[in-house]
């Protein structure tokens, strides 16, 4: 389990982390969902021993994290936002410096390798220059560097940065595997979308602050906010609006009717039912479910994007 | 005409941000030119004086003639006396030690006037030059401008040295009975009495010889037969190469500070490719990453140097092996002092960009006050000051008593010791910046 008690960091006057308390428990997939300057990397950077904290403390295991415990290290996977990999070396070579640092024999050492690389399917390329490496791929080492020495716990600060969306998937599907391994994750991210399909617990930051956690439902329970039915913007739907204002709060744009359904219509079944029997077709229909990105907004007021 | 004015702006801008390009492009021309305005006297300040070390054994007035001439010479500082070895007592130098001096590098040339400086009449008057040509240009300085000095005084000594020239030929009792001819003669058809005449060739004017107004510029070169001037190389007449192998430390140190500071520097490469992150985050100290820099950076040094001298040695014929050992003692201290600045320009700076500018301007100038470009006696007696606080200093010095005087450990250990406690206090700093993060 890592514990996260109490850290505060500040750069000169900006406070950058503001008494952040967190707990990751074992095997859990846990996402820091925040927007860029929020502090996800500086809290990251503590827990690595890149940086130190003004005060508070990071265990992991009951052990506390210092720059003289580096042995704890070892149950540590970091996941750099960077591609942090020596690009004029071939992906083989940096995955034998890298695992050079953790006491392998020698062949146990060329075994983890063969085996992240296949893990990350690069195996067919560990010979080539990382430097010749599309983005993707440069990604996915990053990740194997990252796995050589089965961690017990992955710490990704934005693996996914500037990754195309099929690489990206790629990623997503590899720490879905290694999570349900058993490896604990602690992702980072502003991407909204990737917290909610990986992420069986998070937290989000803002200006240093941790400013809600829990699972996604949790979370978006917060906003006590219903689904909104969407239908598209027609002269027959519009013609069918004094309908629609019967079922429940109706609000427009340029392109769709926005319907919060009253009580009555606690049930899709219901709804589309209703719809349908008013002659609006399930093609016009859509349900709109609250997102981290509502409950971000309805927190801090602004966008996760802004 | 708007778009080049923004676009214009645009590199302004950027350039003005860059701030290596801003530190090479002014401070460093601005710190060389003050260095070369120094040497070559455009500042109008006092330019440096090349030392000498003058003894004068004779009693002759001429002989103090000449001393008093080198004395107030613009451009050479006499040195006559030294500080024994209970340091303590100031004694004159006399032949065997200046030549001692020369010898183990302690100053370039020494003007030796013998006892029999002017009183052999069998030949012109006697002064001994010994001078270590370890700095070639330095040494014609010094020798020119001695030559100068001495010759320029000629015509003053003129009728004293033709009537010793005479006698030696005609014999004293000849040389007599033919001036006082001349002052008969003179006397019968000038009116000039002929013991004043024949007193003023014979007798030494004091007055007039240290008289300013006396005519010195013409028959300089004529009368120039009259002096005996034995110049010896003390040092180094056996050296293959003397070119080379007098500079080849300057350059090499040069290079090598260069090539160590970027390999110093390129922890700032790994922090920003973010390998540093990721060893950061493996069970490694930061300690252990900053040794690993300077032992890599070390043997790359080592390396390097070696390589050098290797390729001097195979292709210029500079001799390195017989003062192999001491050479290697050198190579080792050299690299570490060079090691330690670059460790100091990292410690010090936040960007590798930062690093770059601020170690080619401090390298330059360690190059220039240092003694890699010209020798350091042209600077300024304070810019000479300031160079002996330079590493290239003490690594060109010791790098010229290996290889150009073939000194033995004891002649390089003040060197040595030097540079080792350069690198030892400079990594001792830059390991307490480094310590509280600052990497």
């Amino acid at each position: 389990m890592l514990r996260i008690s109490h850290i505060i960091k500040n750069f000169g006057n900006v406070n950058a982390l503001q008494n952040v308390s967190l707990t990751i428990n074992k095997g859990e997939f846990f996402g820091l969902l925040g927007p860029n300057g929020a502090g996800k990397s500086t809290l990251m950077n503590i827990i690595i021993g890149y940086l130190e904290a003004d005060s508070g403390q990071i265990s992991f295991n009951d052990q506390v994290i210092s720059s003289s415990n580096i042995n704890l290290r070892k149950k540590f996977g970091y996941v750099p936002q960077e591609i942090s990999l020596y690009l004029e070396l071939s992906a083989h070579q940096n995955l034998r410096i890298f695992g050079k640092f953790y006491n392998f024999g020698a062949k146990e050492l060329e075994n983890k390798i063969e085996e992240v690389l296949e893990l990350v399917q690069l195996k067919d390329r560990k010979k080539d220059l990382v430097k010749e490496f599309s983005g993707g791929m440069k990604r996915r080492l990053n990740l194997a560097a990252s796995l050589l020495h089965d961690p017990e716990i992955l710490l990704c600060d934005e693996p996914t940065v500037g990754v195309d969306p099929q690489s990206r998937n790629a990623i997503f599907d590899m720490l879905n595997i290694l999570n349900k391994a058993g490896k604990t994750i602690l992702y980072t991210t502003h991407y909204m979308e990737e917290a909610e399909r990986l992420c069986s617990r998070l937290a989000i930051i803002d200006n240093g602050n941790i400013i809600a956690q829990g699972t996604l439902i949790e979370l978006i329970n917060l906003l006590n906010q219903k689904d909104t039915i969407k239908i598209q913007k027609t002269a027959f739907t519009q013609n069918k609006l004094a309908l629609l204002k019967d079922m429940g709060q109706i609000s427009e744009n340029d392109f769709y009717l926005e319907l919060i359904p009253k009580e009555s219509y606690n049930q899709n079944s219901k709804i589309f039912g209703k719809l349908e029997e008013i002659g609006i077709r399930n093609e016009f229909v859509q349900i709109s479910r609250a997102t981290l990105e509502d409950v971000f907004l309805n927190l801090t007021g602004r966008s996760l994007r802004d | 005409m708007k778009n080049i004015y923004h676009l214009i702006i645009k590199d302004i801008i950027r350039f003005l941000n860059d701030k290596r390009a801003v530190i090479l492009t002014f401070l460093v021309p601005i710190m060389l030119i003050i260095i070369f305005g120094n040497i070559f006297g455009g500042s109008g300040g006092v330019r440096g004086k090349a030392s000498l070390i003058l003894v004068n054994e004779s009693n002759s007035i001429v002989a103090k003639l000449l001393e008093a001439k080198l004395d107030s010479s613009k451009s050479l500082q006499t040195v006559k006396t030294y500080t024994a070895e209970n340091g303590k007592d100031t004694l004159k130098f006399d032949e065997e030690t200046a030549k001692e001096w020369v010898r183990t590098g302690r100053i370039s040339a020494a003007v030796v006037m013998p006892k029999d400086f002017f009183t052999d009449t069998s030949s012109a008057i006697k002064i001994k030059f010994y001078y270590d040509p370890k700095n070639e240009i330095e040494s014609n300085i010094i020798q020119g401008n001695m030559q100068q000095t001495i010759f320029t005084q000629i015509p003053r000594m003129m009728p004293i040295l033709m009537q010793r020239k005479a006698a030696n030929y005609l014999g004293n009792d000849s040389t007599k009975r033919f001036l006082k001819g001349m002052g008969n003669i003179v006397h019968k058809y000038f009116g000039v009495s002929s013991d004043s005449f024949y007193n003023r060739l014979t007798n030494v004017d004091s007055a007039s010889l240290f008289s300013s107004s006396a005519d010195t510029s013409r028959e300089s070169n004529f009368m120039s037969n009259l002096i005996k001037f034995d110049s010896e190389q003390l040092v180094g007449k056996k050296i293959t190469n003397p070119g080379l192998t007098r500079s080849v430390g300057g350059w090499a140190m040069m290079f090598l500070l260069f090539s160590l500071t970027g390999a110093a520097t390129s922890i700032f490469e790994e922090k920003n490719e973010g390998t540093l992150k990721r060893l950061l985050c493996m069970p490694i100290t930061r300690s252990d990453i900053l040794w690993s820099k300077y032992i890599y950076s070390m043997l790359l040094g080592m390396v390097q140097l070696l390589v050098m001298f290797l390729f001097a040695w195979a292709f210029f014929g500079v001799e390195i092996f017989a003062n192999f050992g001491n050479l290697l003692i050198l190579i080792i201290a050299s690299a570490a002092a060079a090691v330690s600045f670059g460790m100091l320009i990292t410690s010090i700076t936040k960007t590798y960009s930062q690093a770059n500018g601020i170690s080619t301007l401090l390298i330059l100038v360690m190059s220039a006050l240092g003694g890699s470009w010209f020798p350091t006696s042209f600077l300024p007696d304070w810019m000479q000051v300031i160079s002996k606080g330079t590493l290239t200093f003490w690594s060109m010095e010791g790098f010229l008593q290996v290889l150009w005087r073939h000194s033995n450990f004891a002649g390089i250990a003040p060197n040595v010791l030097v540079l080792l406690s350069i690198a030892f206090l400079i990594n001792f700093y830059a390991l307490i910046r480094f310590r509280r993060g600052i990497i």
